[in-house]
């Protein structure tokens, strides 16, 4: 009984926390089936509290695009709802770059910011200032398939942060990437994060470390009709440095973790044939 | 040049040897099929008697008539049909089903409708390249990646900039293919319509020669058609670098020629050329009635000097070294070594030649007097960047361009059409000579720290910031004061007053240029002090021919 009271004031406290701090964006029980009978998401719930990453990993096929999508607003739910705080300011890193090939990399980066009524000079800025960030300086005025796939990449990133939005989101941005590029680029993830930029975020990746790196919190998904089947916030006490993470005995736990849920989603469905 | 390239060169070659000898040799019977040399030489008597040409340009004219007539509603009818379904549904059936009846088949029932003349043949043209079009450009339409839609609908795009941004650049490739494929199909046609329907044009000429068995005048025709075909192909490339750019970086990661040269030459600069010649013949217009021929050569050899300077310009400033990266808006092109300093290098004397050209004919028929100030204009523009004592470098560019770009041009285009010197028009110069050296100055006050860096003298680098300011201040005030005070003694007429809506403009300007330090803030100055300049100029000259009837 001495216990419970402490016990209850934490219950509270945290009670209180989620009061005052509505999730930037919750799903709530949502459900989503393509017009060709596919359902892709069964009942996701899931809420996103500011200033959160959280990634997302499950098998090939389980709904992840279509998560993303629906909370762009480009799909519609079949079942559930999802709530957005209002005014909230929602940016995008695609799954296959999707840069205007017509544009060049200051007009890529710039998109947003015209698109919302900019001046050309405060989109050059803004184009110039990103360029600088990401390292992208001698490219700025070519066009993007003169890039490389990382180059490319840093581009649909910077295009959405130059927009500077409340809520990041990428959809395994970088899995076309050679496996350097990608180190690089998680790095340079984390470094946005650690300047403050970014700061909630929802990225969609199959990759079981690269999720554990970049992101607060690690929600896996079951293989289609996705829903949720584990949600862990692992606690890497100190740094978030991608290359100190790796080496943590937490991270190597929470990794077994995961790809043991992961394998028995997959395992069984191939039993049943599906795979 | 590739071994490719070779080849392409020497199989027409060869056949056109073994075609001569066959006739020399008496394989081929010379009545029915003439040898190339007497095709070339009855091509050369055409060409000479002009009539060759005369035919060409009737022909070429349909055509652009007819493509513009036929590909500009096409393109937009076809955008639209892609984006929308039920234009679509109105639209492409029709489309589909006209599309194979040969077009010439449609020549009579429009002459029935519009009657025998100009306006049916450029109607059949316009009629196959409407078709050809919209064909292509709903393809074009239909065929864009509909994520790019959803990538720019989630950065917030709308309707119309989803239209602007994504639909129009992206369906400018298949827009562009269908353009050419038009464009090659309008000569086709053109030709075939003036076989049946016409008395002129290139068509007519070979139907005609057939009429009198002048086979080596037929064949010369097919050349010069050849010729057209090739000379289109050429245009259409460069209109595509021009229009999908992002295509073609894909080979050559460069930009389109046209444009490299275009900003090679600085184009915005030559309001400065074309500005003193228009004011001195509107001048001269309030007293005589103008020789235009003139007036037209006089603007072509102004912008040829003018390019040409430009040229010089960047080859020495580039030599010299002044021109970093740092250095925004000038010889860009040789930094980025899309241009080499050879080819600027001849491309300035080019131009330049061109000019004394024309300014020789000028001389020739209006006197020394534009002799020499021609001399001194080629000499100006040479020494401007150049020699030992480079105007620009010592200090003087402003004073010099004031003098040339203002009074003396603006006499010389005066001379032209009234050979006298005449202080009036020196004095009208002055308002237009204020703003020109306003452009320079705002380049050097932009530049006033790399150009003390480079040791180059510039009026700004001799005064300092403050100094820099007020002068900026002077030239830009004095365009306008000027104006007024020479309204005022009646040398200027009153309907020049238009002007004055360009006092806000100036007005900011000066408060920028007295506010700011940074080479980046200063940078919109300089192009806005040009724009300043171009408008000012125009509404001056604009305000001088109203006076012709006020
Ligand atoms: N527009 C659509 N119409 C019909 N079915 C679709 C559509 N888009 C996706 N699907 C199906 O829905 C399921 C989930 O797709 P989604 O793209 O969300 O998966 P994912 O987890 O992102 O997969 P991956 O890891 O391969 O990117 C898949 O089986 C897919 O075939
Ligand atoms: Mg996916």
């Amino acid at each position: 009984m001495s216990h419970a009271l402490p016990f209850c004031i934490v219950i509270v406290e945290e009670w209180l926390n989620v009061m005052q701090q509505p999730p930037l964006v919750r799903f709530e029980q949502i459900a989503v089936t393509y017009p060709n009978g596919v359902q892709a998401l069964a009942d996701v719930s899931l809420d996103i509290p500011q200033h959160q990453a959280v990634s997302i990993v499950g098998p090939s096929g389980c709904g992840k695009t279509t998560l993303l999508r629906v909370l762009a607003g480009l799909e519609h739910v079949s079942r559930g709802r999802v709530i957005v705080a209002p005014e909230t300011r929602l940016a995008m890193v695609f799954q296959q770059g999707l840069l205007f090939p017509w544009m060049s990399v200051a007009d890529n980066i710039s998109y947003g910011l015209m698109v919302r009524g900019a001046s050309p000079q405060q989109c050059r800025t803004a184009a110039r200032e990103w360029c600088d960030r990401m390292g992208l300086q001698r490219f700025i005025d070519v066009y993007p398939h003169q890039l490389s796939g990382g180059m490319q990449q840093r581009v649909g990133l910077a295009r959405a942060l130059a927009t500077n939005p409340d809520i990041l989101l990428l959809d395994e941005p970088f899995a076309a990437l050679d496996a350097q590029t990608r180190l690089l680029m998680q790095e340079l993830l984390s470094d946005l994060r650690a300047q403050g930029l970014c700061g909630t975020m929802l990225f969609v990746t199959h990759a079981i470390d690269e999720a554990l790196i970049v992101a607060d919190r690690v929600v896996v998904m079951s293989s289609r009709p996705g829903r949720i089947i584990t949600d862990l916030t692992p606690d890497f006490a100190g740094g978030r440095r991608a290359d100190q993470v790796r080496t943590l005995p937490a991270f190597h736990a929470a990794f077994d973790h995961i790809w043991q849920q992961i394998k028995t989603e997959v395992s069984a469905q191939m039993h049943e044939g599906v795979l | 040049m590739s071994s490719s390239r070779w080849l392409s060169l020497v199989s027409p070659l060869v056949l056109i040897v073994l075609w001569e000898s066959a006739v020399a040799f008496g394989v081929l019977n010379r009545v029915f099929i003439p040898p190339p040399t007497e095709v070339a030489v009855e091509l050369w008597v055409s060409l000479r008697d002009g009539s060759m040409m005369d035919d060409v340009l009737i022909s070429a004219q349909r055509i652009l008539f007819g493509f513009l007539l036929g590909a500009i509603p096409a393109t937009l009818l076809g955008i639209w049909s892609g984006l929308n379904r039920t234009v679509l549904l109105l639209v492409r059936p029709l489309a589909t089903m006209l599309y194979p009846v040969p077009k010439i088949a449609l020549l009579p029932l429009v002459i029935v409708v519009l009657g025998i003349g100009e306006v049916s043949k450029v109607v059949t043209v316009a009629v196959s390249v409407f078709l050809m079009v919209v064909i292509h450009t709903i393809g074009g339409v239909l065929q864009i990646d509909r994520r790019y839609f959803e990538a720019a609908r989630v950065f917030g795009a709308n309707q119309r900039t989803l239209l602007r941004t994504v639909a129009f650049p992206a369906s400018l490739p298949a827009v562009v293919e269908g353009w050419k494929l038009a464009m090659g199909f309008a000569l086709t046609l053109i030709v075939g319509v003036e076989f049946v329907g016409a008395s002129d044009g290139i068509g007519y000429r070979i139907w005609q020669s057939y009429e009198l068995y002048a086979i080596a005048d037929m064949m010369a025709a097919v050349c010069v058609i050849a010729v057209m075909g090739w000379l289109i192909t050429l245009i259409l490339d460069e209109v595509e670098r021009l229009v999908v750019p992002w295509r073609h970086t894909i080979k050559e990661s460069r930009m389109p020629l046209v444009r490299t040269w275009w900003n090679a030459v600085r184009p915005w600069s030559y309001t400065a050329a074309i500005i003193p010649v228009l004011l001195g013949a509107a001048i001269a217009a309030q007293s005589v009635a103008l020789n235009w021929w003139y007036l037209v050569l006089a603007l072509i050899g102004s912008i040829a000097i003018q390019g040409g300077t430009n040229l010089m310009n960047d080859y020495y400033d580039y030599r010299k070294g002044t021109d970093t990266a740092a250095v925004k808006g000038t010889g860009g092109a040789l930094l980025r070594g899309d241009l080499t300093p050879t080819q600027i290098f001849w491309a300035g004397i080019i131009a330049f030649a061109i000019g004394s050209t024309i300014g020789l004919y000028l001389v020739s028929v209006s006197g020394p007097f534009i002799f020499w100030l021609g001399l001194f204009s080629v000499a100006v523009g040479y020494f401007y960047t150049a020699g030992p004592f480079a105007l620009a470098y010592v200090g003087l560019g402003e004073v010099a361009v004031f003098i040339f770009m203002g009074p003396v041009m603006v006499l010389g285009s005066y001379f032209l059409q009234i050979p006298d010197v005449a202080w009036p028009a020196i004095w009208a110069s002055l308002p237009v000579a204020f703003v020109v050296a306003a452009i320079l100055h705002a380049n050097n006050l932009r530049d006033i720290d790399t150009d003390r860096l480079n040791h180059k003298r510039t009026l700004a680098t001799v005064f300092g910031r403050e100094g820099a300011r007020l002068e900026y201040h002077l030239l830009v005030g004095g365009t306008f004061v000027s104006q007024w005070l020479l309204i005022g003694f009646g040398v200027v007429p009153w309907t020049t007053l238009i002007t004055t809506i360009m006092v806000p403009l100036a007005w900011r300007l000066m408060q920028i240029a007295a506010t700011e330090v940074e080479a980046a803030k200063l940078h919109p100055v300089l192009r806005q002090t040009a724009v300043l300049h171009m408008r000012f100029g125009l509404l001056y000259v604009i305000g001088w021919v109203v006076a012709l009837w006020v």
